[in-house]
Formats: C-alpha cells, sequence, structure tokens
C-alpha cells in the first residue's frame, strides 16, 4: 500500500524503523532475524516501517533486500535509498528493483558520509543529491529513465523525502523541501526534533507546500545515548530537558519515562502533522501503547 | 596549485633501496610553495641520502617540472649526468615525476623515475607558507556563476548541488565540525548579495563524463578530450 493513498484519504499515518542487521539473513526456515520480528510486533500499529540503507555509513544487509523480507513477513516496508553509495545507473536499478519486488514505498536520501561510518577509507559515491534522486524517481514513474529513454514499464513508487526541522538556517533548508515538492516528493518525514517550538515555525512555513509532513521522533533510551547522539549523530540534538529527565530516574524505569516523554511529544505535535514517524532504535514496543493513547485522544 | 606533502624518509629510502647514484629533481613551481620540492628542500633531502649512502648525481629544480617548456631546457643538458645515474628522484607532484619520467623517455633513457612527495590535490593558498584550501574540483563547467564564487561541488563533502544536507550544526559540516557548512556559506553570500532567487532554481545532475580521466587539453582549440 502506498502511504500516498492513505494521506489521500485522510488517514493520520505512522510509520516505524528498523535498521537491517551486519550479517547475511538467509533463514533456511528457521526464525525471522530480529530486525523482521521487532517489525512484525507493530505491524498493527504503524502503516509501514521504514528499512535504514547502511544507517550511518555502517555497512549491513541491503535495504532492499531487508525490505522484501519486510514485505514477505505482513509488514509494509519503505524503502530507504541514499546517494552516497550508488550512482545514477545504480540508483535506477535499484528503483527499478524495488518495484519489480513489490515495494510501494521509497524514501530519497542523501545518506550519512562515509567519514561517520565503519568504512572511512571508501570512496564516497553522491554521483547525484537527494532533490535530483527525487526527479529521476518520478521520471521512472513516469516511464522513462533520467536520460529520456522509454522503460518497457513504469515504476509505481510513492516517494518520500525528508526535511530537518532543527536546521539552521531553516529558510535555507525550507528552500531545499521546496526543490523537494517541485522535483516529486508525496510525503515528507523529519529529522528528529524534540522542540515543540521549533516544530511549529516549521510547519507554519512548510504548509504551504501543500505535502504531508509526519513529524519524526526519535525514543532517547538513556542520558547516555543522548549524549552519544549530541557528539556523534548529525542533525539531531537532544534537548537537557530530556536528558535531565531521564538521569532522574534509575535504569529500570528508562523505558516507562522514554514512554512518557513520546506520549507528551507526540500529543503536543499530532494536531501540526499528517502522520508520525517513531525512530524506536530497538523499543519498538513503545509504539503500541503511544499509538493507542494518541487515537484515544482523538489525535490520530 | 598543486598540494604536496613530503613521504616519510623510510618510503623514499625504500623505493631507492636497489639504486646508490641518485639524480634529485625538485621543482620551484607548487612544490616551492609548499615547502616540499624547492631548492632549499632538494638540498636538504640530498644532504640526509647522502648520509645514508646515497651519490647524488646532480640537484635541479626546474621552475615548473609539470610543464616541459620549463624542465626541458633544465634536464636536457644534464642527459649524461642523468644516464649516469641509477634512479632520479622527483621532488614535485605525480605530474612532475610524469613529465619527468616522460623527458628521460624522449632522451632515449630508460631510467627509474621516484616520487619523493604525495600529492593531495588541486589547492589554493590562504595563509602563504602555512594553509591551503581546495576550494576547486576541475569539474568541467564552473557553477560559481550561480552560487556566489563558493563551491558546492568542492566545498560540500557531498558535492551536493540543490542544497544542504540535513547535517550541518551551528553552521559546521556534519563531517568536519571545524568546517563551515558550504551550503550555508553559499547562502549567506548570496543573502547578502541581494540573490537567493539563485537557490531556488533546481540543479540538474552534473555532467560527471567532463571529469572522466584522463582528460587532454588542446589548447589551440580550447577544447577538452
Amino acid at each position: 500500500m502506498k502511504l500516498t493513498e492513505l494521506f489521500r484519504k485522510g488517514v493520520f499515518v505512522f510509520t516505524g524503523e528498523v535498521g537491517p542487521v551486519k550479517g547475511c539473513c538467509r533463514t533456511n526456515g528457521g526464525p525471522p532475524p530480529d530486525f523482521v520480528r521487532e517489525a512484525v510486533a507493530i505491524k498493527d500499529y504503524v502503516h509501514a516501517v521504514n528499512v535504514a540503507d547502511n544507517q550511518s555509513a555502517l555497512m549491513r544487509l541491503g535495504s532492499l533486500a531487508a525490505s522484501v523480507l519486510l514485505k514477505q513477513a505482513g509488514v509494509e516496508p519503505i524503502f530507504q535509498l541514499t546517494c552516497r553509495d550508488r550512482n545514477r545507473i545504480a540508483l535506477q536499478s535499484d528503483l527499478m528493483s524495488a518495484c519489480t519486488l513489490g515495494i510501494d514505498n521509497v524514501l530519497c536520501l542523501t545518506g550519512d558520509h562515509i567519514r561517520l561510518g565503519d568504512h572511512t577509507s571508501a570512496k564516497p559515491v553522491f554521483d547525484v543529491d537527494s532533490v535530483q534522486l527525487l526527479k529521476i524517481a518520478r521520471g521512472l514513474n513516469e516511464g522513462r529513465d533520467m536520460m529520456g529513454n522509454p522503460l518497457t514499464q513504469p515504476t509505481d513508487l510513492a516517494l518520500g523525502a525528508v526535511v530537518n526541522p532543527g536546521f539552521e538556517p531553516l529558510d535555507l533548508q525550507l528552500l531545499k523541501m521546496e526543490k523537494k515538492v517541485e522535483q516529486g516528493a508525496q510525503f515528507f518525514q523529519t529529522q528528529a526534533v524534540f522542540d515543540p517550538v521549533i516544530f511549529e515555525s516549521f510547519i507554519k512555513k512548510a504548509e504551504r507546500f501543500g505535502v504531508p509532513v509526519m513529524y519524526g521522533l526519535l525514543i532517547v533510551k538513556s542520558p547516555e545515548m543522548a549524549r552519544y547522539i549530541n557528539e556523534n549523530i548529525s542533525g539531531i540534538t537532544v534537548p537537557r530537558w530530556l536528558t535531565r529527565e531521564l538521569e532522574a530516574v534509575p535504569p529500570e524505569g528508562r523505558k516507562e519515562k522514554a514512554l512518557e516523554i513520546t506520549l507528551r511529544l507526540t500529543k503536543e505535535m499530532a494536531p501540526m502533522v499528517q502522520g508520525i514517524h517513531f525512530m524506536p532504535l530497538g523499543w519498538s514496543d513503545l509504539i503500541p501503547p503511544v499509538v493507542t493513547e494518541l487515537r484515544k485522544a482523538g489525535l490520530a | 596549485m598543486i598540494g604536496t606533502t613530503k613521504k616519510p624518509l623510510e618510503e623514499v629510502l625504500a623505493a631507492l633501496a636497489p639504486h646508490r647514484k641518485v639524480a634529485l629533481v625538485g621543482c620551484d613551481g607548487c612544490a616551492k610553495i609548499c615547502q616540499t620540492g624547492g631548492v632549499d628542500e632538494v638540498a636538504q633531502l640530498a644532504q640526509t641520502l647522502e648520509a645514508h649512502g646515497k651519490e647524488i648525481v646532480f640537484q635541479a629544480t626546474p621552475e615548473r617540472t609539470c610543464n616541459v617548456a620549463k624542465s626541458d631546457p633544465v634536464l636536457q643538458p644534464l642527459k649524461e649526468k642523468i644516464e649516469e645515474a641509477d634512479a632520479l628522484l622527483v621532488l614535485g607532484c605525480g605530474g612532475a615525476v610524469q613529465i619527468t619520467r616522460h623527458l628521460t623517455e624522449t632522451y632515449g633513457l630508460t631510467k627509474p623515475v621516484k616520487v619523493g612527495l604525495n600529492s593531495v590535490g588541486h589547492l589554493d593558498t590562504l595563509v602563504p607558507g602555512a594553509v591551503a584550501t581546495e576550494e576547486c574540483s576541475d569539474c568541467g563547467d564552473c557553477l560559481l556563476n550561480d552560487t556566489g564564487g563558493i563551491c558546492p561541488v568542492t566545498r560540500c563533502a557531498k558535492s551536493l548541488l540543490n542544497g544542504p544536507c540535513g547535517g550541518a550544526e551551528a553552521g559546521k559540516c556534519e563531517v568536519d565540525h571545524s568546517r563551515d557548512c558550504a551550503w550555508i556559506l553559499i547562502y549567506e553570500r548570496l543573502k547578502a548579495l541581494g540573490e537567493t532567487d539563485k537557490l531556488k532554481r533546481f540543479m540538474e545532475p552534473k555532467d560527471y563524463s567532463r571529469m572522466a580521466k584522463p582528460r587532454t587539453l588542446y589548447i589551440k582549440e580550447g577544447r577538452v578530450a
């Protein structure tokens, strides 16, 4: 199911996110890998689950293969596709492969730089950027490759993109968001933001694009993780108040605290957006109670 | 200029291990600016190599070793000396090394031509004697008219053409927090020039065939192939 169809019907869309493992996942009839089980456990609460593409430039199982595993397990995947490791030939080929294998949704990303990952001596590709990738993907949906050559069959993919509401200067980020809309982005998931004031000022400016926006929420599990994110993960700032709240409870109480924070933030942000994208970093079991509570509150 | 750094002495000695008589060729152009292969550095290395048992046949430092118009007049008169040498060691960029090899071949000589430096890029001097930065990628289709005179192909770590990624924090690049985000620089510059409208225009994917190696410039025709 394409997310664009859900948005068209006015459905408040929930998505989760899993990271493929570092390793082959041929199960030979055995139990599915953990990331598939994590996705299956939330499938009744989210409409789709993002499958990260060598997240943070750490070499992993391919996002397309992992997306297909999710699809086979009855979970709607959002295939993340970055420009970091593929030139324009590989990108187009992977988009057609994805559609061929039954994928309906793709998230078009630039990708974290190789310098942040575990193969720092690799050659970065970045042949095209995320805006150009969206245009290329739209062209494939319309039945032609980026050189104008006709396809025997067009792709049929819903095209997602990302935007960082916490970026400064915000107007520069919005200029890029507008270009993404013009070149084919049909929905947005935001980078993790924890400040409702920042998010509101972003959403007020982004509303004019008329494209569904999903609020991105990262579930911070501990004060150590908050510090790690601030020091190592680009584009995300965990505010002090959140770290302090996690510090104020003993380790065994942090999951409950994370649930409380997640509920509070999603309740505040939900009225501003068309959906919520959870980045649970393994704590996907927090998603069902949050979704249930938001629905009960009439916010979703 | 072409930026260069010195190879570790052990690596140079290993490359010269089979050879006793060594001819030293520096470069009084870029390598001089980088303090890696000018007259002074060539003389210093000559002393060091002598201390390691090498015989220095000659020291020469053309004004620009990469340009045969400058290096041939210096090296041709040394043909007999080159013949006497077991190997040449060039303190210049990779281009200087290969032009030196080319010249020795045109002199009918088959001599090992070794390199004493690492070439580290097309760099431009920001602080003389101290700092040179990469500003241009020689992409063959300059965009600077539209980007406020700041090159995103070079100065953005991801060579993004349509604006910044989401990774910059406090104006700094996600790849290196000591470096400014190129797109924020471009934005501020275009804002100051009253040209932010340029940022709205979609930039098509670059034609990287213009960077396909090896390129040849036909100077008279102004043609690259």
